[in-house]
């Protein structure tokens, strides 16, 4: 049940983009969304699906998964289209007309360049940085680079320490959170019948243990750090340090390519009157 | 000797179908009988955990059944809290699952949910406290403020004021120092005694098994492979060595004891056993010298 959220998972591999260097996969992720937003025609958008199929089979990572980590914002995903469909008004003639509904060609257009821009932006962004990117290797990327913001007093590294923290601690909260739910059904707790009010109170047994052992974690894991004499970032070096590749570089100046690409496809389109 | 509840053929897989699907359960068929204390033994990662909640309805099957008085448990879903009031289920650790602001209100959450009245709510927490020997002046604090050993009494007491036919516990001793262990062991066991319960242990102790089990059950690799009593199964040193497990330190040292020429008998496995078996034998070298 609560094991089978995917989202943000980490999947173990040796795929070029699992190699690639966290920093430029931050970077990418940021162009991919920016290029993302940027498609406004018909033809950059199945450019940039091509692409988004291109990153999938290259991660190596199994289409099922992907698509299961995409059942969250099924409802959103829905909910976009329906309002686009309904709600876009477009010139000339609506293709349906009944009462006070109207479905213009626009309306069809704008809910699937919508549907394919949500798909994407999450398969694009899991792929590119969550499933291939452990989550340790990812603060150490965000870490290197927010650094220069040192200089500003920001404390990089504290944030950087939380982050990783957290990110670690999801799993084992979401493992407890499933015991302690059937530790409580045990005791005959029913969290799925009764009125709203009802469900809401049945929740208490679940979230006070659920803080108390968040608390104790905690305190538990300060002190662990600090018996490995641990005294925030000043100073502090490092076992593996990042270092760029010619694949780094490479994978940089495709994103750049793919941005740039789909604004020539913008403008193209535009010229020969295709855009939509 | 009437069976209480009885695993028929069940198997079970964690996360289907995904990369990580594994097998918790192969086939597994066991019988717990009515009124005797049976312990459950295995390695880490044996299924041990997973059986055990299967026994009150919290995991499903993927095929078999759990039959308990002889009914399947999941012939009708929507009675499956019956079950769970009936079919007690302590978890390791289940001090983490306290919430209430007093002791006697937590273990008053089991028998609230069964809708009892007030009245009876309250004198199945009293009987519960004093199952597991927690004062009574301890009822008004709150759990948070108790020690660990305490805290694990609360616990079981939550359980136990529910009066489950079947009382099965997940490890209810690890962690704890040799006093708690004998605290909770007695517990439980005059609980059983005085309801006539049917209990079962999961535990890592031979010592605890070979002291409070009536019968065992012995799990490898998601499957059942050994049922009997401590006597039968402890006989089998060899076998419990080769999945992991071990006989209890005395068998052990009696064991060592015959084969360094000793004639002692190596079917032993308490200690109390093993001081009248020396004395029994110190008292023919005796004889002879």
């Amino acid at each position: 049940m609560l094991k089978d959220i995917t989202l943000g998972q980490y999947f173990p591999g040796n795929s070029i983009l699992h190699r690639l260097d966290p920093r430029v996969k931050i970077v990418l992720t940021v162009l991919y969304i920016v290029a993302l937003f940027l498609a406004k025609s018909m033809l950059s958008f199945v450019f940039i699906l091509c692409v988004t199929v291109l990153l999938v089979l290259l991660s190596r990572i199994n289409l099922r998964v992907i698509l299961k980590g995409m059942k969250p914002i099924l409802f959103i995903m829905v909910f976009t289209m329906i309002l686009n469909l309904f709600f876009t008004r477009g010139e000339g003639e609506p293709l349906v007309h009944v009462a006070f509904v109207r479905i213009y060609r626009e309306g069809i257009t704008t809910a699937v360049y919508m549907l394919v821009r949500i798909v994407c932006l999450l398969a694009g962004t899991s792929i590119l940085l969550t499933y291939t990117t452990s989550p340790i290797t990812l603060t150490d990327g965000i870490e290197q680079l927010l650094a220069p913001l040192s200089v500003l007093h920001v404390p990089v590294h504290e944030f950087a320490m939380m982050m990783t923290i957290a990110l670690r601690f999801i799993p084992t909260l979401i493992e407890e959170t499933d015991k302690i739910m059937s530790a409580q059904k045990a005791r005959g707790a029913d969290f799925t019948s009764g009125s709203l009010l009802h469900r809401v109170r049945a929740l208490i047994p679940i979230l006070i243990p659920l803080f108390v052992s968040a608390f104790r974690r905690a305190d538990e894991l300060a002190i662990a750090m600090e018996c490995r004499c641990y005294r925030g970032g000043a100073g502090r070096t490092r076992m593996n340090r990042l270092h760029m590749h010619i694949r780094d570089y490479g994978a940089l100046v495709c994103m750049v390519l793919f941005g740039a690409g789909i604004v020539v496809l913008n403008i193209y389109t535009s010229r020969i009157g295709y855009g939509l | 000797m009437s069976t209480k509840l009885e695993v028929k053929n069940v198997s079970y897989e964690y996360s289907p179908n995904t990369p990580f699907a594994a097998s918790a359960l192969t086939d597994v068929s066991c019988a717990f009988e009515a009124g005797m204390i049976t312990g459950l033994i295995g390695h880490t990662g044996s299924g041990k955990s997973t059986l055990v909640q299967m026994l009150n309805g919290l995991l499903r099957p993927v095929s078999g059944q759990i039959l308990l008085d002889g009914r399947d448990i999941w012939e009708n879903p929507k009675q499956l809290s019956r079950v769970r009031y009936r079919v007690g289920l302590v978890f390791q650790y289940p001090e983490y699952q306290l919430f209430e602001e007093t002791v006697s209100a937590d273990i008053a959450y089991g028998p609230k949910n069964m809708g009892l009245d007030g009245a009876e709510i309250d004198a199945r927490v009293r009987e519960a406290a004093e199952f597991v020997g927690l004062e009574a002046d301890l009822l008004d604090k709150s759990p948070f403020e108790l020690s660990g050993g305490q805290k694990r009494r609360v616990a079981i007491a939550g359980i136990l004021a529910m009066r489950p036919e079947v009382l099965v516990l997940d490890e209810p001793a690890a962690g704890l120092d040799p006093i708690g262990r004998e605290t909770i062991f007695d517990a439980v066991r005059a609980y059983q005694q005085a309801r006539e319960a049917t209990v079962i242990i999961v535990s890592h102790s031979m010592e605890d098994m070979a002291k409070y089990a009536e019968r065992l059950v012995v799990m490898s690799e998601s499957r059942v492979i050994l049922a009997g009593t401590p006597d039968e199964i402890f006989r089998r040193a060899d076998l419990l060595c080769s999945i992991g497990l071990d006989v209890p330190q005395i068998t052990r040292t009696m064991m060592r004891l015959s084969e360094l020429g000793l004639p002692c008998r190596t079917d032993i496995f308490t200690i109390e056993a093993a001081k009248e078996e020396i004395l029994r034998l110190w008292g023919k070298e005796r004889e002879n010298a």
